[in-house]
C-alpha cells in the first residue's frame, strides 16, 4: 500500500541519503581535493544544502504522514521486495513508528541550523555524517525485517561515532571509542539472537516474527539478548555511563540528536520486539525492570545535581527521564505504555532544546562550567525565557508535555508496583531540585564573572531553533491527544499481542 | 449564576492578560499594568457579585433541574443531605488514555463560587496596591504578569472538575510562588527561598501525585464527581488490579505490600500535598522564607489564597474525610499541632513579615483542624475571613516598610501610629479581627471572631461526639488563640507605639530612596484605597456571612458542595456546648492583649531583655524549633552525600569494571600475549614443534579411542 503507487517511506530513506552523495560529489568537482579545514564558502554552501535537504524530508514525511490513517493499528504505507532467503527489503509504519520518524525529520534541520557557526572544520563531512545519520535513523523505525532493522540500528552508531570523536571536545576520543563499545557490545548478543529466531522461524519478516510463540524458557535468552542492546541505548542503569560523556564531548547539534531520537531506540525496540516476540519472558523480568528503571531516576537525579557541568548534568537527567519510560513499557497497560511513548516524544523536544540552551551559552564563552555564569537574566532575558520553560517542562511541570509522560508512566506503573510509582515520584522531587539549582546558577544571582558582560542576548538562528521546540512542548503538553490518537492503536495492538501470543 | 461566557471570562482571562507581559518591550510597562489590573479587578467584581447574588438567593443555581435543593429547603429535615449536582462546564478534552480521561474544565459550586470571590477579589486590590508599591522598581511588566498568572493558575485548580487540572493549577501556582518569591533574582536570599519553597511543595506533591494515582486505581477514574458520588452512596468499586470488588468506604488496596484501607491511604496521600502548599507543621518551613517575595506578593499567594488551596482540597474531599478515622486525625492533629507550633514561633519573630508569616501558618491550622473535625464549613468560612484579615495585614505591613523605606525590623520601628494614621487604623482593623475580638450571644465582633469562634465551639461539641483528636484541637486551639493575641498586639506595640526610634540608626543606600527627607511616611492613595476596602471585609464579612456560611442557612449553601456523614452533627452541636466554652476564646484573648500591653506598651524594654536572657525556651521559638537546622542536616546533606557518592560509583565501580575494564584487560592481555613474539627462531619453533605435538596426540587418541 504504497501512496498512488510512491514508495513514499523509501524516498524518505533515501532522501538524506542521496543528498550526502550530491554534496561529496558537488564538493569533490568543485573544490577538488583542496584542503577545505577553514570552512568558508563552500562549508556554508554545504551547511545551506543540507538544511534545504532535510527540510524536504520533513516535508517528505509530513506527506507520509497525511497518507497514514491514524485510525487503524496494523502497518501501512508497506514496501516488500524479496531479498535473499529469509531476508526481505519490507518497511512500513504504524502508530508507533510514525511519531519517532516525525521526531527524527523535525530534529535534524533544527540540528543544521544549530550548528550554523559552532561548527568550523570539515564542515561538509558534517553535513554528510547528519544527513547519513537521518537516513539510518529513520530506516530504524521503518524496518519491518529483523535484518534490515539491524543494519540501519548498527549504522546510526558510525555517523554518530564520526560526529563525537570528530567535532566533539577535548576527551571526544575516549568518548566515542566508550559510546561505540557499549552499543557494539550490546548489538552483537542482538544479532546472535536474531539469527537463532531467523533459523527458527524461517523468516525475517517482523510481522511473522510477532505470530510466532517461542518456547519461554528461549524467550529468557532471546530477550536478554535484544534487552543489552536497548537498555544500553536507552540507556538505563547500570550501562549509562557512556551517555554522560558523550554528551558532553559532544558537538551540541550531536547532543541534541543523540538525546532527541538516538535514545528513543531503545524504547522503541523494546515496544516493537521485547513485548511482542517475548510476552513470557518480558512478564518475567518485569520487576527486574521496575527496579533499573526506579534506580535510574533516583540516582541519576541524585548524580545530576551534584555536577558541575552543564551538560553532564542535563546528560544525567535525560538518564533519569528515561527511566520513566522503562517503567511505563513494562507496566504492560495502555496508560503505561502510551505514556512512554509519549514521554520519549516529550523528552526528544525538552532534552534537546535544554542542549540547544547550553549551546547558546557556549557559542559565546566556550565553558560549560556552571561556575563560570550567573546572573545572565539581566543581559540576555529571552535567553532566560526560553531556559526558565524547558527548565519547567524537564521538571515536569503541568502544562508542558514533560508533565503528561511522567504522570502517565506514573500511573500505569501504580497498577502494576505501587512502589515503582512512588519510587519514580521520589525522583520528581529531586528533579525540581537540581534543574532549579541550574537555573539559578546561570541566569540568575549576580553577575559576577566579567566575561560575561557582552553577552548579547538570542541570534535569530537560535530564535529559530527553539521557538518550534517551545511550541511544540506547550501544545502537547495543553493538548496531548494529538499524539496518543496516533500512538493509541498502535499501542493496544501491541498488549494484544503480548496476551494473545 | 453567572452566563458561561462570562465564568469562562473571569477564569481565562487573567492567563491572557498574564500573556501581555511578553510583549512588554513594545507595549511598555504601564500598558502591561493597566491590561492585567484591569483585567483582574473586573473578574474580582463578576466574582463577588456572583457570591453576593448567590448567598442572597437570588442566584440560579437551584433552577428547575435542581429542584432537589427547593425540596430540601421545604423539608428542612435535620440530615436529609440532598445533594445539587455542580455545574460544569466543559472547554476542551484534555487526557484520553484508554479509561484515563480528564478534561479542561470550569466546575461551579459553593466552593468554588467562594474560592473565586476570594482569589479575584484580593488579587484584584493586591494588582492596584503594587501600583504604589512597586513604583520604584523596574520590572513592573514582569511583577504584574506574573501576579496575573498566579490568579489565572488559582483560578484553575478552584474551578477543576478532575485531579489532574486540580493538579495543574497546584503545580502553577507554585509556579507563580516560586517566580514571585524570587523576584529579585539578583540577590541570595530571595533566590533560595524560591527554591526551598518550590521543592519543599514538591515533596507535599509526591503524596498529591501518589494520592491521585490511588484514586484512578481505585475509582477508574480521576474526576471529582464520579468518585466522590462513589463514597457517598457507598457503591461497590472494583480496582484496576488485584484487589477484589467492594463498597467504596471498605475497599482495601495493596500498598508496599501492605493492604491497607484504600480511602484511608488516599485520604493520608492527599493531605501530604495539602501540608506542603499549606505550609502545616513538617512542611512549613518554606513560608516564612517566601517573605523574600515583595509584600503584595505576601498579601496574596502565601496569606489570603495559595496557601489555603490545601484547605480547599480537604473540604472539596469532604466524603473522603467523612468516612475514613486515621486520615481525618492526622488533618485533626497536624492542623493543631500547626497552630500551636506557629503562633509559639510567631512570639519571637522581629521581621514584620515573619511574624504575620507565622500567624498565617498558625490560622491554617486552625482550618485544617476544623476540616479534620468535620466542620468543613466553619474551616471554609475561616478561609475566607481570613482572606480579608490577613491581606489587609500584609499590605498594612507593606505599607509600613514603604513608609519605612524598606525596613523590616520592628525593633527598628515604633511610634509610627503618628506618621501613617490609615496604616495604623488598617492594622488595627486587622488586629482586632484576627484575635476575633467580639461578645458571644450577640453579633457584635470582627469576622475572625465569627469564624474562629465557630471553630472552636465545633472542636469542643467534637470532644463529647468522640470525633478523634477532638480533645487536643480545642485545648491547643484556645492555647494558639491566647498566643494569637499576644503576638498580633506586640506587633501593633512595637510598630506603632512607644517613641519613635529615627532613621539615624539605618543608611539608605546610595540609590535607593529619593525622598527629601528619612522620615517615615504615609503611603500613596492608590495603597490606602485596597487597605479600606479589606478593612470593610475584615469588620463586615464575619457577620454578613455566617448564617450562610455555618449556621441557619448553611446547608442550603453549600448544597452539597459538602457533604457531611449522617453521624456528624458537629456544626450543629456546637450551640449546645456550655457557656464557659463560649467565652473562653474571649478570655485569653484579653489576656493576651493584657499581657502584651504590660510587657510591650508599658514596659518597652521588656522584649530586648528577654531576648537578651536568652533562656531556652526563647531560643527555641526564635530559631523556629531548630527546623531549618535539622532539615538542612539530615535531607539536604544526606542527598548531597548520596549523589556524591552514586557518582563516584560511576567512575570508580561501573566504569571500571564496564568498558575502562574491558579496554584495560584487552590492553594488558594484548601486552602479555606480545612477549610470545620475541623474535627468536628457536622460540617459535619450540611453540611449533610442541603444537603440532599437542595435535598429533589429540588425534591420535580420537583415532585409537574411535
Amino acid at each position: 500500500m504504497m501512496l498512488g503507487g510512491v514508495p513514499i517511506l523509501s524516498i524518505l530513506i533515501a532522501l538524506p541519503a542521496l543528498g550526502a552523495l550530491l554534496i561529496t560529489v558537488v564538493r569533490a568537482v568543485t573544490v577538488g581535493s583542496r584542503d577545505v579545514e577553514a570552512g568558508g564558502v563552500e562549508g556554508k554552501a554545504s551547511l545551506m544544502a543540507g538544511l534545504i535537504l532535510s527540510v524536504a524530508t520533513f516535508v517528505a514525511s509530513l506527506v507520509a504522514f497525511a497518507a497514514f490513517q491514524i485510525d487503524q493499528d496494523g502497518y501501512q504505507l508497506v514496501e516488500h521486495r524479496n531479498w535473499y532467503g529469509p531476508i526481505s527489503y519490507k518497511v512500513g509504519v504504524d502508530g508507533l513508528s510514525f511519531p519517532l520518524i516525525l521526531l527524527t525529520t523535525f530534529l535534524t534541520p533544527i540540528c543544521l541550523l544549530a550548528s550554523w557557526h559552532s561548527i568550523k572544520t570539515r564542515v561538509t563531512e558534517y553535513v554528510v555524517a547528519f544527513l547519513l545519520l537521518e537516513t539510518f535513523m529513520i530506516g530504524v523505525f521503518v524496518s519491518l525485517d529483523l535484518v534490515l532493522f539491524y543494519i540501519f540500528f548498527e549504522a546510526g552508531l558510525i555517523p554518530m561515532f564520526l560526529i563525537v570523536g570528530i567535532w566533539g571536545g577535548k576527551d571526544r576520543i575516549y568518548a566515542a571509542f566508550k559510546f561505540f563499545l557499549y552499543t557494539l557490545i550490546g548489538s552483537l548478543l542482538m544479532l546472535v539472537a536474531i539469527v537463532y529466531m531467523i533459523q527458527v522461524a524461517g523468516s525475517a519478516d517482523i510481522e511473522i516474527l510477532e505470530t510466532i510463540a517461542f518456547a519461554p524458557a528461549i524467550q529468557i535468552w532471546l530477550w536478554l539478548a535484544f534487552t543489552a542492546s536497548f537498555a544500553v541505548k536507552l540507556p538505563m542503569w547500570p550501562v549509562h555511563t557512556w551517555l554522560p560523556d558523550a554528551h558532553v564531548q559532544a558537538p551540541t547539534a550531536g547532543s541534541v540528536v543523540l538525546a532527541g531520537v538516538l535514545l528513543k531506540m531503545g524504547g522503541y525496540g523494546f515496544l516493537r520486539f521485547s513485548l511482542p516476540m517475548f510476552p513470557d519472558a518480558s512478564a518475567v523480568f518485569q520487576p527486574a525492570m521496575f527496579v533499573l528503571a526506579v534506580i535510574a531516576i533516583l540516582y541519576t537525579s541524585l548524580v545530576a545535581w551534584r555536577q558541575t557541568d552543564m551538560k553532564k548534568l542535563i546528560a544525567y537527567s535525560s538518564v533519569a527521564h528515561m527511566g520513566f519510560v522503562t517503567l511505563g513499557i513494562f507496566a504492560f497497560n495502555e496508560t503505561g505504555v502510551q505514556g512512554a511513548m509519549f514521554q520519549m516524544l516529550s523528552h526528544g523536544l525538552i532534552s534537546g532544546a535544554l542542549f540547544l540552551i547550553v549551546g547558546v551559552v557556549y557559542d559565546r564563552t566556550h565553558t560549560r562550567e556552571i561556575a563560570a555564569y550567573g546572573g545572565l537574566a539581566g543581559k540576555m532575558p529571552v535567553y532566560a525565557a526560553f531556559f526558565m520553560l524547558f527548565t519547567m517542562a524537564n521538571v515536569g511541570l503541568p502544562g508542558t508535555s514533560g508533565f503528561i509522560g511522567e504522570l502517565l508512566t506514573m500511573v500505569g506503573g501504580f497498577q502494576a508496583a505501587t512502589w515503582a510509582a512512588a519510587g519514580a515520584a521520589l525522583g520528581v522531587i529531586f528533579s525540581a531540585v537540581y534543574m532549579l539549582t541550574l537555573y539559578r546558577r546561570t541566569v540568575f544571582g549576580e553577575m559576577t564573572n566579567p566575561k560575561l558582560e557582552t553577552m548579547r542576548d538570542l541570534t535569530l538562528i537560535e530564535w529559530v531553533c527553539l521557538a518550534p521546540l517551545a511550541i511544540l512542548t506547550i501544545l502537547f503538553g495543553l493538548a496531548p491527544n494529538i499524539i496518543f490518537n496516533i500512538t493509541g492503536p498502535a499501542t493496544r495492538r501491541i498488549l494484544d499481542l503480548m496476551g494473545g501470543a | 449564576m453567572l452566563p458561561d461566557p462570562l465564568l469562562i471570562f473571569i477564569v481565562l482571562a487573567p492567563g491572557l492578560a498574564a500573556l501581555t507581559g511578553l510583549f512588554h518591550k513594545f507595549t511598555g510597562d504601564r500598558f502591561v499594568m493597566v491590561i492585567t489590573t484591569g483585567t483582574v479587578m473586573l473578574a474580582g467584581v463578576l466574582s463577588l457579585y456572583q457570591l453576593f447574588a448567590y448567598a442572597a438567593g437570588i442566584s440560579t443555581v437551584v433552577d428547575a433541574a435542581h429542584a432537589s435543593l427547593d425540596a430540601y429547603l421545604i423539608a428542612g429535615a435535620d440530615h436529609a443531605v440532598v445533594y445539587a449536582k455542580p455545574r460544569v462546564i466543559e472547554l476542551m478534552p484534555w487526557i484520553d488514555v484508554g479509561t484515563f480521561h480528564a478534561n479542561w474544565a470550569i466546575r461551579i459550586d459553593a466552593l468554588s463560587i467562594v474560592m473565586m470571590a476570594v482569589i479575584t477579589g484580593v488579587s484584584g486590590l493586591v494588582h492596584l496596591y503594587s501600583w504604589g508599591y512597586m513604583s520604584e522598581e523596574p520590572h513592573k511588566a514582569r511583577f504584574f504578569s506574573y501576579l496575573s498568572l498566579f490568579t489565572f493558575m488559582m483560578l484553575m485548580l478552584v474551578v477543576a472538575d478532575n485531579f489532574i487540572q486540580l493538579f495543574f493549577g497546584w503545580e502553577g501556582v507554585g509556579l507563580a510562588s516560586y517566580l514571585l518569591i524570587g523576584f529579585w533574582y539578583t540577590k541570595k536570599a530571595p533566590n533560595d527561598a524560591s527554591i526551598k519553597a518550590f521543592v519543599t511543595n514538591r515533596i507535599g506533591d509526591f503524596g498529591l501525585v501518589l494520592g491521585i494515582m490511588a484514586v484512578y486505581f481505585m475509582f477508574q477514574t480521576v474526576e471529582f464527581e464520579p468518585m466522590l458520588e462513589a463514597i457517598r452512596t457507598n457503591a461497590i468499586i472494583t480496582p484496576l488490579a488485584f484487589a477484589e470488588p467492594l463498597p467504596a468506604r471498605e475497599s482495601v488496596l495493596v500498598f508496599f505490600g501492605v493492604r491497607v484501607y484504600a480511602l484511608e491511604l488516599i485520604g493520608i496521600l492527599l493531605f501530604i500535598g495539602a501540608m506542603g502548599k499549606s505550609a502545616q507543621f513538617f512542611l512549613h518551613v518554606w513560608l516564612p522564607d517566601a517573605m523574600e517575595g515583595p509584600t503584595p506578593v505576601s498579601a496574596l499567594i502565601h496569606a489570603a489564597t495559595m496557601v489555603t488551596a490545601g484547605v480547599y482540597l480537604v473540604c472539596l474531599l469532604s466524603p473522603v474525610y467523612e468516612h475514613t478515622l486515621y486520615a481525618a486525625g492526622m488533618v485533626t492533629l497536624v492542623g493543631a499541632v500547626t497552630a500551636l507550633y506557629a503562633a509559639t514561633v510567631g512570639m519571637a519573630q522581629n521581621d514584620i513579615k515573619r511574624v504575620i508569616a507565622y500567624s498565617t501558618c498558625s490560622q491554617l491550622g486552625y482550618m485544617f483542624f476544623a476540616a479534620g473535625l468535620g466542620a468543613y464549613e466553619a474551616a471554609m468560612f475561616h478561609l475566607f475571613t481570613h482572606a480579608f484579615f490577613k491581606a489587609l495585614l500584609f499590605l498594612g505591613a507593606g505599607s509600613v516598610i514603604h513608609g519605612m523605606h524598606h525596613e523590616q525590623d520592628m525593633r527598628r520601628m515604633g511610634g509610627l501610629a503618628r506618621f501613617m494614621p490609615w496604616t495604623y487604623a488598617a492594622m488595627l482593623i486587622g488586629t482586632i479581627a484576627i484575635i476575633g475580638l467580639g461578645l458571644p450571644h450577640t453579633k457584635i465582633g470582627f469576622s475572625g471572631f465569627f469564624s474562629k469562634d465557630a471553630i472552636l465551639e465545633s472542636a469542643y461539641a467534637g470532644v463529647s461526639a468522640e470525633v478523634m483528636f477532638a480533645q487536643v484541637a480545642f485545648s491547643l486551639g484556645l492555647v494558639a488563640a491566647f498566643l494569637t493575641s499576644f503576638y498580633s498586639w506586640r506587633l501593633i506595640y512595637m510598630t506603632f507605639h512607644g517613641p519613635h526610634i529615627g532613621s539615624s540608626h539605618h543608611t539608605v543606600p546610595a540609590g535607593g530612596h529619593h525622598d527629601e527627607s528619612h522620615e517615615p511616611h504615609e503611603s500613596p492613595l492608590v495603597m490606602l484605597l485596597p487597605l479600606g476596602l479589606l478593612a470593610i471585609g475584615a469588620m463586615a464579612a464575619g457577620v454578613y456571612f455566617y448564617d450562610v456560611f455555618v449556621d441557619s442557612m448553611n446547608e442550603a449553601f453549600w448544597a452539597g458542595a459538602i457533604y457531611r456523614s449522617e453521624a456528624n452533627h458537629i456544626l450543629h452541636d456546637r450551640h449546645e456546648v456550655p457557656e464557659w466554652v463560649l467565652w473562653a476564646p474571649l478570655a485569653v484573648t484579653l489576656a493576651g492583649l493584657l499581657i502584651a500591653t504590660m510587657t510591650y506598651y508599658f514596659n518597652r524594654g521588656f522584649g530586648a531583655r528577654l531576648a537578651a536572657s536568652g533562656g531556652p525556651l526563647h531560643a527555641l521559638f526564635a530559631n523556629k524549633w531548630y527546623f531549618d537546622e535539622i532539615y538542612q542536616a539530615t535531607f539536604v546533606r544526606g542527598s548531597a552525600l548520596l549523589g556524591n557518592l552514586f557518582w563516584k560509583a560511576d567512575k570508580q565501580v561501573i566504569d571500571a569494571i564496564g568498558p575502562d575494564g574491558i579496554a584495560r584487560f584487552t590492553k594488558f592481555g594484548a601486552r602479555r600475549l606480545s612477549v610470545l613474539h620475541s623474535g627468536y627462531l628457536y622460540h617459535y619453533a619450540f611453540v611449533i614443534i610442541g603444537a603440532a605435538l599437542v595435535f598429533g596426540a589429540v588425534i591420535w587418541l580420537r583415532l585409537g579411542a574411535g
